[in-house]
């Protein structure tokens, strides 16, 4: 028999313990689709977490991030209070003020700068997490800026673009009915292991797997076949594997001759790319790449399974994925069931099934009637094809020139500087502004530099709205109330509305009337949702039809796009050409010979690592000791040898920009020459090694994923 | 025959769930001296063209006839008589290290004050009619809480299904 006092102990809810489980979502990380969270609270303090198992997505089961949920919501070095600067940017001197005072500060400076600049001198920032973007964007959109900027210029926006320049709409892999995934650099079992039990049971049920990535991952481990390329060569071996669909007759005549532009200039280009001349630039064999070819071109249903931002971290990035989904359209995957399905999103860019009036509520002015945004001169492809959002990785030129247009002010949610190349080049532009306000959570690197900072809560403290695949969605509520003075970020926004654009009718109504705004044309409502604090299904889900494109794909063409034509309004600007040409990363064995002399590793940033998720939890204990050093850098135990280093001993990791101290660690998991380094590690940021201008020319984005670098040992006692 | 905790290598990826799970299950917070009761770990064949990398969750066995229960001076470990868990009486313990130099798979760990911390197979949990936190949360399914025999029945099936499906094409086993 177990005693009143063991049961509280082993933390079991129930009337005995007066532990009560209460739902709430996991977004330390925002893959978009979000895990389902069971808190366990006792007198209001959360004392355990699980997964929630009606949640469609995560099941009942989380990762190690995730399960680490108590140490991140009480963790010391959370913000407490509003706090305005007294010292040096960067030096951490605050004073503590209301949020009155911060709102009003805020308000005032916002509005100077658009009096005597311009309302594009204000620029609004999204970084982590997303679920108030929606807001935050009408927020910048009604105070008349065209400079709602986000994380996704460095995230999953420049695939998304591959995707519209060939399909016109993204389509998404529809695992459940495939028979063949080609999985491109993407890795669920570290970064989204709800999608990673899925993958298990569809194997298990006689599905084909091909996965493309530098690193052996449990997901490589699980594949059929495995092709290992050097980063950046993605385009050759999608090329070669197209080479192969096209002279062995096994791609789509109909669909290609019916449906798609350009297909005899890419089958003259393709022509010329054997698997032969893919081996020699990616190093994968090239009977592999035609083995990999046959069984994608043969399976009777097949898809891609794209990643967020390892292909596109690259400055060939987006001609490499258009090459890549180039593969789908010519075995007439796109549109079909088991292939890939274009659905329109529902809400945060995930299709639930059902509709909403985001985009109408994000837009109350169309940022085409303000001016140019940020980076429109340096990569108008964005301009035309991402959502309507600035590149923020203009922003550092921007703020250091004034030109095309002086930046004041700026207003960053959850926004970390080191997600920039040449990050403290960008710490540095930062002292520019007029004024800078950051909300987080915790005291960071970037709030530091703030002129008012703002204490933002965790999910576990606020109400989200989140959209799920199956057709479902769920409106979290809060498990706890804010802790300390902290608030959440939507509720900031729609008290910076009162200050920023009175006049906004919507905003004045409030959030939840907003989000049944939103919800509307859904059938759902905030007051049905809280009804089912675990989420529920879509009422009335919609059944996307297939194959759309038949009445015209969302190209200029109205076609499915090989010779792309948005980029031939731009094809006399280096690195843009209609045809998926591939050229070498620009700093690569074969992009600057003379540089990989002296810096002979290719250096790959940011690969996902199963405890962290950018520097979400680096300082959280429990998922930090999961990884025995800190920060190390993964190098082949070939590599390891030769350099004479062991795992722990200390290293030098330059590119000719700069140079940081890390760890060993000798890994099986990269390929020789190959040079794998965690971003955002305060005194070890490895996107400081990067030039602000290494970027992919169409879609902006940084080439985090193979540039070149050394790797020295580092002498002991030095 | 009681359930224990058992590992599938082929499913465990080493992400770590189980560990965090038990220390958030245990309030066992490394800043405050107390260990880990789970770890994981990636093991990589080495050799220098291949190198095939397996992945493990490991932790207490709960052995049947437990060497460290029979080492203990002070009997500070004893079987939960329910779960058949192998479990401790903090109390009791001197921080001899004896279960340290009995348990064959280097097991016990210690805290700040060198007092034995073991996992109790969520003894108290499962009777409440819960799984073990680290079973409950894996992701992949890794790791059950089951009566071995029955996962050797599965694994069996498991091989035997592989092996007919191979040769002759049927696939159900029953």
């Amino acid at each position: 028999m177990v005693t009143p006092e063991a049961l509280l102990r082993a933390k079991v809810p129930g009337p005995e313990t007066g532990i009560e489980v209460k739902k709430s979502i996991c977004t330390i990380c925002d893959p978009l689709t979000q895990c389902g969270l069971d808190a366990y609270v006792k007198d209001g303090v959360v004392i355990k977490v699980e997964g929630s198992s009606e949640n469609p997505f995560n099941r009942g089961r989380l990762c190690a991030k995730g399960a680490a949920t108590r140490q991140y919501l009480y963790h010391a070095d959370r913000i407490k209070t509003p706090l305005r600067r007294t010292g040096p940017r960067g030096s951490g001197a605050f004073e503590p003020i209301s949020w009155d005072v911060a709102l009003d500060e805020i308000g005032r400076r916002a509005n100077d700068a658009k009096r005597d600049f311009g309302p594009e001198s204000v620029v609004f920032y999204a970084g982590y997490t997303k679920y108030f973007r929606p807001y935050l964007i009408r927020l910048a959109h009604a105070f008349g800026s065209p400079n709602y900027c986000s994380e996704s210029s460095t995230c999953n926006m420049a695939t998304a673009m591959a995707q519209k320049l060939v399909f016109g709409l993204p389509g998404a892999p529809d695992l459940m009915n495939t028979d063949c995934l080609l999985v491109w650099s993407s890795n669920p079992y570290y970064s989204g292991h709800g999608r990673a039990q899925m993958i298990d049971k569809k194997l298990a049920a006689g599905m084909k797997m091909i996965v493309v990535d530098p690193r052996r991952t449990p997901t490589t481990a699980r594949s059929h076949i495995h092709l290992q390329p050097r980063p950046g060569t993605d385009g050759a071996v999608a090329l070669a594997m197209a080479h192969v669909i096209i002279e062995e007759n096994l791609y789509d005549r109909e669909f290609v001759a019916t449906h798609t532009r350009g297909f005899d200039e890419y089958r003259d280009y393709v022509r010329t790319f054997t698997p032969e001349k893919a081996e020699s630039l990616s190093g994968v064999p090239a009977e592999r790449i035609r083995d990999a070819a046959r069984l994608f071109a043969h399976a009777k249903r097949a898809c891609v399974q794209p990643s967020a931002s390892p292909v596109v971290h690259h400055t060939n990035g987006v001609q490499n994925y258009r090459a890549i989904f180039m593969l789908v359209a010519l075995t007439g995957n796109y549109d079909v069931v088991g292939g890939n399905l274009a659905e329109p999103p529902s809400y945060l860019y995930v299709s639930g099934k059902f509709v909403t009036r985001e985009e109408e509520f994000e837009n109350p002015v169309p940022v085409s009637s303000m001016p140019p945004r940020i980076g429109a001169e340096k990569y108008p492809v964005w301009m035309q094809v991402a959502s309507p959002e600035a590149q923020a990785m203009f922003l550092p030129e921007q703020l250091r020139t004034g030109q095309p247009y002086p930046v004041k002010a700026m207003l960053g949610f959850g926004m970390n500087y080191r997600m920039w190349p040449d990050s403290e080049g960008f710490r540095q532009a930062l002292e520019k502004l007029d004024f800078l306000a950051v909300t987080d959570i915790f005291m960071t690197d970037t709030a530091r530099m703030a002129d008012i900072v703002l204490p933002a809560c965790a999910s576990l403290e606020r109400m989200e709205l989140r959209a799920y695949g199956p057709g479902y969605a769920v409106l979290s509520q809060p498990v706890v109330e804010p802790l300390y003075e902290s608030r959440s970020d939507v509720d900031m926004i729609f008290d910076l509305a009162k200050r920023l654009c009175p006049d906004d009718g919507l905003f004045a109504r409030g959030y939840e009337a907003c989000l049944d705004w939103i919800l509307e044309p859904s059938g759902m409502t905030v007051a049905g949702l809280k009804n089912h604090p675990g989420g529920m299904a879509a009422p009335n889900p919609i059944r996307p039809k297939e194959r759309k494109y038949a009445d015209g794909a969302k190209t200029p063409s109205g076609k499915i796009e090989f010779v792309s034509s948005v980029l031939e309004q731009f094809a006399d600007r280096p690195g843009i050409d209609p045809l998926p040409i591939y050229t070498p990363p620009r700093y690569s064995p074969e992009g600057d010979p003379a540089m990989a002399k002296e810096y002979p590793f290719i250096l790959n940033t940011g690969s996902r690592l199963p405890m962290f998720i950018h520097s979400r939890v680096n300082h959280l204990s429990w998922t930090r000791n999961l990884r025995p050093t800190h920060p190390a850098v993964d190098l082949n135990p070939a590599d390891a040898e030769r350099l004479g280093v062991r795992e722990g001993d200390d290293m030098t990791l330059s590119t000719p920009f700069g140079s940081i101290r890390v760890k060993a660690n000798p890994t099986h998991m990269v390929l020789p020459g190959v040079a794998h380094m965690y971003h955002g590690w305060a005194g070890a940021d490895v996107n400081s090694l990067f030039q602000g201008d290494y970027t992919d020319p169409i879609s902006g984005f940084p080439g985090y994923k193979s540039a070149l670098c050394r790797l020295e040992k580092v002498a002991e006692g030095r | 025959m009681p359930k224990t905790i058992i590992l599938d290598p082929d499913k465990c990826v080493g992400c770590g769930a189980c560990v965090v799970a038990c220390q958030d299950q245990n309030d066992l917070f490394p800043e405050q001296g107390l260990p880990a009761l789970r770890r994981i770990y990636q093991i990589e064949e080495n050799r220098a063209d291949s190198g095939d990398i397996t992945y493990a969750s490991a932790g207490c066995r709960h052995c049947e006839d437990s060497p460290c229960f029979v080492g203990c001076p002070t009997g500070a470990i004893y079987r939960d008589d329910v779960t058949g868990a192998v479990r401790i009486d903090r109390d009791r313990c001197i921080g001899c290290h004896s279960c340290a130099l009995a348990c064959p798979f280097g097991v016990p760990r210690y805290d700040s004050d060198d007092h034995l911390y073991k996992c109790d197979l969520c003894s108290d949990r499962v009777q409440a009619g819960l799984e073990p936190a680290c079973v409950r949360v894996c992701p992949f399914e890794a790791l059950r809480y089951e009566d071995a025999n029955e996962v050797q029945d599965d694994k069996e099936r498991h091989y035997l299904g592989a092996l007919v499906h191979g040769t002759r094409g049927a696939r159900d086993i029953r």
